[in-house]
């Protein structure tokens, strides 16, 4: 099986690494010892959970050096240079500091059970066990009344210093009666603005949270919208996917953790360390499409041999996520893995504009946004372009290739 | 008088409005508040689109879904004389990938959903259960986290994969892919014997009358020693009449009301929403409380999910449990129990039959958009219970998709002054905790039931 978090540092720290985030030694210098004052200052804090995080990584089987090596493979991973892995390891024994609020709305809860997906021994689960997780809809222990005082309490203790983490749209026709929670019958909008209010950052988790999602696909009929359609003058931070990485969700509260800050954010609010590029770039199958080998239907013989999926209507050409290189459930396989395709889960509108039945090369697609983040969006509608100038010779080769194909079939 | 209590830690969540009479549930209703709409967001869509829609309907049962769609897009195929050939080796995958999440359900719900609260009624030391952070509970976590994996192999990712479509599935594992895959299944075995029942899964599967209980060690022990000192083989007792609509290679169909009958007819199924919200207001009846419709099936109520499923099958341990407390909460969550056993051992004799020199996927010979009208029904047996899915297509669109969920044929509101299953099952109980617990033996589930 491959080892996803020796592929992230291998990608991450090529120098052929795609997007360019080096920012030169005065930043990384000073962000160095910013982050030293700041995990001082976490560390005479009280923890909130009295779970020590060495303590699990040991009792569950996974050595200093494999925690180290985990640590590293973080570092790339946030687009840091390694002198900063001592700091990211240090940082998880403080992950008890960050209180995180975790509410679900408009949602199917995919969300809340990748992370259960996130399990041991691999320090991402760890994490989990160690980080302040003040309230979880579904996964707390308590529930009704009591669970409604723990997350006042909550509210109200951590004041201004809690991560909330929304999963699920929030519906907003008929002034949002399509979704109430609690005994007060209170809106999923109106419970929104009432936590997000006194949090230090929103966390909008999954296509749904961030942009409406599949509950938002047309008519849409009960009105969805993401949190940063609601949320204003606050850091919001969207994690999109369907469902979102996990290791996505650990890397956002990492980064605050280790500098107080959101890490830096594309135009459409995500994280660059985990969408500043596209799930093409770093595709297993990419020499296959460098070589004009596809798979033009499923179960031929380009199938059987994991050639490019591009022609059956993969989307990872204009998708901007990690899966290539984290893949799900602990790296044990992602949708291209199976010669799926990428239905770009990570994107706007995916559930209208990128679903099944339209492959690419005929799908009237545009870049992501037309908004002010330059590199990533221009750099996706360069290649993009590119990309369908491509197809074409591509096409006519594997035309030719399908033809051998048969004939050598015909001649067996 | 009347209470308000909200039932939590389920996907999504359910507010319970009790009516009291002498200290005992008189009337009931479960109010489900939040809706999405997938019926309509399916209408005018490309019929295989629906592949990626539906499984998104739940984040715990899209493979049911999935599998459901999938098996009715290839029902209107043959509907037109177009019969599909779908390989063994496709049916055996798809099939495995549905079990896996079946199994993967049954563990957390009992660590996550159901223990907590059961023992909340002891006043012994039970905290190796707590949620989130006790022992037992992140034991439980992790051995659903392995085991969902023999799924992520085959479909890409867990939650929501689309590797099943008309003619098969796309993947095409290799001989490594099913040994890896066993290895997975095996771990889940082996948190069955070690953790669950405390003794090996053969020895426990041949397990075939009531008296058995005594033999039970380990975590399930904790579970029915709970449960005798509470009466929890007391509480919960429904119609006793029971469903499974969908048949497979590991469950059979069929419905018990007094008798069983091993023939299921759609034609039985009716979908009614008198108490049911309208998107459209103003058409919305003074009786509406809950975004959930009603099914029946002849005119009746019917339970649905692991208990009818062991019956209508005749596995004769809990059949043997079932006779002695009836369909009571205590025997609710035995035979989710039971299945996962059988599951695991019956998911990995599939497993060693798939063929990898077969084919996965034979491409249908004309595209689904070619028929001009065309009608499906079918039925998978999910997590919770039967699903079902009905689909209509004109002119290459989806013109209608309808989904009736296991949690609506438990769940959903009673009508004409017939109680629903769960109404039915919570009314006379006398406390609100032992209410809850009634609830979630039918395993919960929000959003599956409002859509
Ligand atoms: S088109 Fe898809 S399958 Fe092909 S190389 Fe790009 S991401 Fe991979
Ligand atoms: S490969 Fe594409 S569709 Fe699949 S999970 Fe990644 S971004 Fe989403």
């Amino acid at each position: 099986m491959v080892d996803s978090q020796e592929m992230v540092k291998k990608v991450f720290t090529q120098n052929s690494a795609r997007i360019d985030t080096n920012k030169g030694d005065a930043y990384y210098n000073s962000l160095f010892e910013k982050a030293k004052e700041r995990l001082k200052a976490l560390r005479a804090q009280p923890a909130l959970k009295d779970i020590d995080m060495m303590e699990v990584v040991e009792s569950e089987g996974v050595n200093r050096r494999d925690f180290m090596k985990w640590a590293s493979a973080t570092t790339a991973t946030l687009m840091l240079p390694p002198m900063f892995t001592p700091l990211v390891a240090e940082a998880t024994e403080l992950m008890n500091r960050v209180p995180v609020i975790w509410i679900e709305l408009q949602d199917c809860a995919g969300n809340s059970e990748a992370i259960l997906r996130s399990s041991t021994p691999t320090v991402d689960d760890l994490l989990f066990d160690v980080l302040s997780l003040e309230f979880h809809h579904t996964l707390m222990a308590a529930s009704g009344h009591q669970a409604e005082h723990q997350l006042e309490d909550a509210m109200h203790h951590f004041k201004g210093k809690y991560l909330l983490f929304v999963e699920g749209a929030i519906p907003t026709a008929l002034n949002g009666q399509y979704g109430t929670i609690g005994p007060s019958g209170e809106t999923f909008q109106e419970h929104l603005a009432r936590l997000s209010k006194d949090a230090a950052a929103v966390v909008a988790v999954g296509t749904c949270a961030t942009y409406g999602g599949v509950p938002a696909a047309a008519p849409n009929p009960t009105g969805a919208v993401g949190v940063m359609d609601l949320v204003k003058g606050k850091p919001v931070i969207n994690i999109p996917a369907c469902p979102a990485n996990p290791a996505n969700m650990v890397g956002v509260v990492l980064h605050y953790v280790l500098t107080g800050q959101v890490p830096e954010l594309d135009s459409l609010l995500r994280p660059k360390f985990a969408f500043g590029y596209r799930i093409h770039d770093n595709c297993e199958r990419r020499a296959h499409f460098d070589a004009g080998e596809f798979v033009e239907e499923w179960g031929d013989i380009g199938a059987q041999n994991n050639f490019c999926l591009y022609k059956v209507g993969c989307k990872g050409p204009m998708t901007f996520n990690n899966c290539s290189i984290i893949r799900y459930n602990e790296g044990a396989n992602w949708p291209i893995g199976v010669g799926r395709g990428c239905i770009g889960c990570s994107e706007p509108d995916f559930w209208d504009k990128y679903a099944y039945e339209r492959p690419m090369a005929d799908a009237n697609i545009k870049a992501p946004t037309g908004g002010v983040e330059k590199t990533v969006d221009e750099f996706g509608l360069g290649l993009l372009t590119a990309t369908t100038i491509g197809i074409g010779v591509h096409a006519v080769a594997s035309a030719v290739a399908g033809k051998r194909t048969v004939h050598s079939e015909d001649e067996e | 008088m009347k209470t308000v209590d909200i039932v939590e830690r389920i996907e999504g969540e359910a507010k319970l409005v009790c009516q009291w009479e002498k200290n005992k549930i008189s009337d009931v209703r479960v109010e489900f508040l939040n809706f999405r709409g997938f019926e309509y967001i399916l209408k005018g869509k490309a019929p295989l689109d629906a592949l990626v829609y539906t499984p998104r309907i739940c984040g715990i049962c899209g493979q049911a879904h999935l599998k459901a769609t999938v098996e009715a897009l290839e029902q209107i195929y043959k509907n037109h004389n177009e019969e599909l050939i779908i390989t063994n080796k496709a049916k055996l995958l798809r099939e495995v990938g549905l079990n896996i999440e079946i199994i993967d359900s049954h563990i957390k719900w009992f660590y996550m959903f159901i223990m907590p609260d059961v023992v909340k009624f002891s006043n012994n030391d039970y905290s190796e259960y707590k949620a989130l952070k006790g022992k037992k509970w992140l034991e439980a976590s992790a051995c659903a986290s392995e085991v969902i994996k023999v799924l992520a192999i085959i479909g890409g990712q867990w939650p929501h994969t689309s590797y099943m479509i008309p003619g098969g599935v796309v993947s095409d594992p290799t001989l490594l892919d099913l040994t890896t895959m066993q290895n997975y299944i095996d771990y889940g075995i082996k948190f069955f014997e070690n953790n669950l029942v405390g003794m090996e899964i053969e020895n426990y599967l041949s397990f075939n009358e009531a008296e058995d209980l005594y033999k039970v060690k380990a975590d399930l022990k904790d579970f029915i020693t709970l449960s005798f000192e509470n009466g929890f083989e007391k509480i919960g007792k429904s119609y006793n009449r029971h469903l499974v609509l969908g048949s497979s290679l590991s469950f059979e169909e069929g419905k018990i009301n007094k008798k069983l009958i091993k023939n299921i007819d759609f034609e039985n199924i009716e979908e009614l929403s008198l108490n049911t919200f309208n998107i459209d207001k103003s058409k919305n009846s003074k009786d509406a409380y809950t975004w959930s419709k009603s099914a029946l099936y002849a005119n009746n109520f019917y339970e649905t999910g692991p208990l009818s499923r062991t019956l209508v099958q005749n596995r004769k341990f809990i059949s043997s449990v079932h006779k002695h407390y009836k369909d009571s909460m205590f025997t609710r969550v035995m035979a989710r129990m039971d299945e996962l056993g059988f599951l695991l051992k019956k998911t990995k004799e599939l497993i060693k039959r798939v063929d990898i020199s077969e084919d996965s996927f034979i491409k249908p010979k004309i595209s689904i958009n070619e028929f001009k009208h065309g009608l499906a029904e079918v039925a998978v047996e999910a997590c919770r219970g039967s699903l079902y899915h009905e689909v209509e297509i004109e002119d290459g669109k989806i013109s209608k998709y309808d989904v009736i969920t296991p949690t609506v044929w438990n769940l959903g509101p009673g009508i004409d002054g017939k109680l629903s299953t769960s109404q039915k099952a919570i009314i006379g109980t006398n406390s609100i905790e032992k209410a809850k617990l009634i609830l979630r033996s039918f395993d919960v589930c929000s959003v599956c039931t409002t859509h």
